[in-house]
């Protein structure tokens, strides 16, 4: 895979201190909501835990700065406005992030499924995430907890029913 | 000889003096005319040789500078004028269409640099931004020096700001800098990362504690820098605008 690609940002030293003016610290943010999104994509990661202090994402060595936990969960509350964060436990440390808004990920699911004639019949979530015929589409290797959470928004919307079996998820779609 | 004395003696000094009058009169003239007709021959082969190296004039940096420097020794600004035998030139032209080339650049990049912008990124930028044709890549800096100049009549929303050295910031948002904040970014642009610390910024300067402390903040208040408090000792202020790392990565990208 190729290398991720930090924005400049990441090596200015004051872009890890929380900005007190008003206009910088929205720039600020804008560039890291960004940024999170981006690194996770790149990684086909889904989750973040604000306390772990190893991820490059929240520090950079080379020049000794991190991000503080309470910066990190602003970020994240910032995410979390525009559909792409949803924390994962009452104190809000492990978090849900996703590049597509759950949305966006299960119209996506389920247009496919339209265009390919699937309607009426019954998908496993592996299959929509990980089976051979998504490979080009853009929610392959999705998490399939983020895939449950999307479906679950078409279930309420009446576009799906969602299907228990053994542990694992199906789907109908209508 | 014995000076005569008498009316004639007076009509013939008055006589006289006509005639000295007519003849200065005569000489002036022809004085005039000559002159007229050296400047009508100034400006023809003016005309003819600003006709002949437009393209050059227009193309190359170095020609361009020179004939400034020559219209500036003669007293004339060929900007000045949009009229006249000036305007085949096409340099106002040229000028105008960089200022407001520099407008765009420096507007699309206000979100990134607060506002401030070093000439020689600005020039990286036109020259990137003005497409690849080696007419369009000559730029020099006296020429986007001389564009910005034009963009003074529109009030202080876009200044140039000496730093020393040779070194120009160019303003594109609106708001005076003060001599402070004009001296915390000259003293941010001698260091290697563009960062200052109020200690700092105190030896320096030679400025007290307050005045220096009161000086940072409104930088900051006003976007311009970022502060960085995860130094070991005091936080110290950068600006993005003299920031080498961003051009790095511009390159990179």
């Amino acid at each position: 895979m190729a290398e991720f690609q930090w924005p400049w940002e990441y090596t200015f030293p004051p872009f890890f201190t929380l900005q007190p003016h008003e206009e910088t610290r929205q720039k600020q943010f804008k560039v890291w909501t960004d940024l999170f999104l981006k690194y996770l994509k790149h990684n086909n990661k889904f989750t973040l835990g604000i306390n772990d202090q190893t991820s490059p994402l929240f520090c950079n060595e080379s020049i000794n700065r991190r991000l503080s936990p309470e910066f990190i969960q602003l970020i994240l509350e910032q995410l979390q406005q525009t559909g792409h964060a949803a924390p994962l436990d009452k104190k809000r440390q492990e978090w849900q992030v996703y590049w597509h808004t759950l949305e966006e990920y299960g119209n996506m699911v389920y247009d496919w499924i339209q265009e390919t004639g699937q309607t009426n019949s019954i998908c496993t979530l592996y299959e929509i995430a990980s089976g051979e015929n998504t490979t080009q589409l853009e929610f392959h290797d999705v998490d399939e907890a983020v895939l449950l959470n999307a479906l679950r928004l078409l279930e309420e919307k009446g576009k799906c029913e969602l299907i228990e079996m053994d542990g694992s998820y199906g789907a109908k779609f209508f | 000889m014995r000076r005569r004395v008498g009316l004639g003696a007076i009509q013939q000094q008055k006589l006289a003096a006509e005639k000295y009058k007519d003849k200065g009169a005569d000489i002036q003239e022809s004085q005039l005319e000559q002159m007229t007709k050296q400047m009508d021959v100034f400006r023809i082969k003016l005309e003819e040789f600003a006709m002949k190296h437009k393209d050059d004039i227009r193309k190359n940096s170095q020609f361009r500078k020179q004939f400034q420097e020559m219209c500036a020794a003669i007293g004339v600004d060929p900007l000045a004028t949009g009229k006249g035998f000036w305007s085949v030139l096409g340099m106002g032209d040229f000028y105008y269409e960089l200022s407001v080339q520099v407008v765009d650049v420096c507007l699309a990049a206000n979100h990134k640099t607060g506002g401030l912008m070093e000439l020689d990124e600005l020039r990286r930028r036109l020259i990137a931004a003005r497409g690849q044709s080696p007419m369009h890549q000559e730029i020099t800096k006296e020429d986007i020096l001389m564009a910005t100049k034009k963009l003074n009549i529109f009030g202080n929303g876009f200044v140039v700001h000496k730093l020393g050295k040779g070194k120009y910031i160019v303003q594109s948002i609106p708001g005076e800098l003060s001599m402070e904040e004009t001296n915390i970014l000259s003293a941010a642009s001698n260091t290697e990362s563009g960062c200052v610390t109020q200690n700092q910024l105190m030896n320096d300067l030679g400025w007290t504690e307050y005045r220096t402390k009161c000086a940072l903040e409104k930088v900051l208040g006003e976007g311009l820098c970022w502060i960085d408090r995860q130094t070991d000792e005091e936080p110290s202020y950068w600006f993005p605008s003299l920031f080498p790392g961003r051009n790095a990565q511009l390159v990179a990208a």
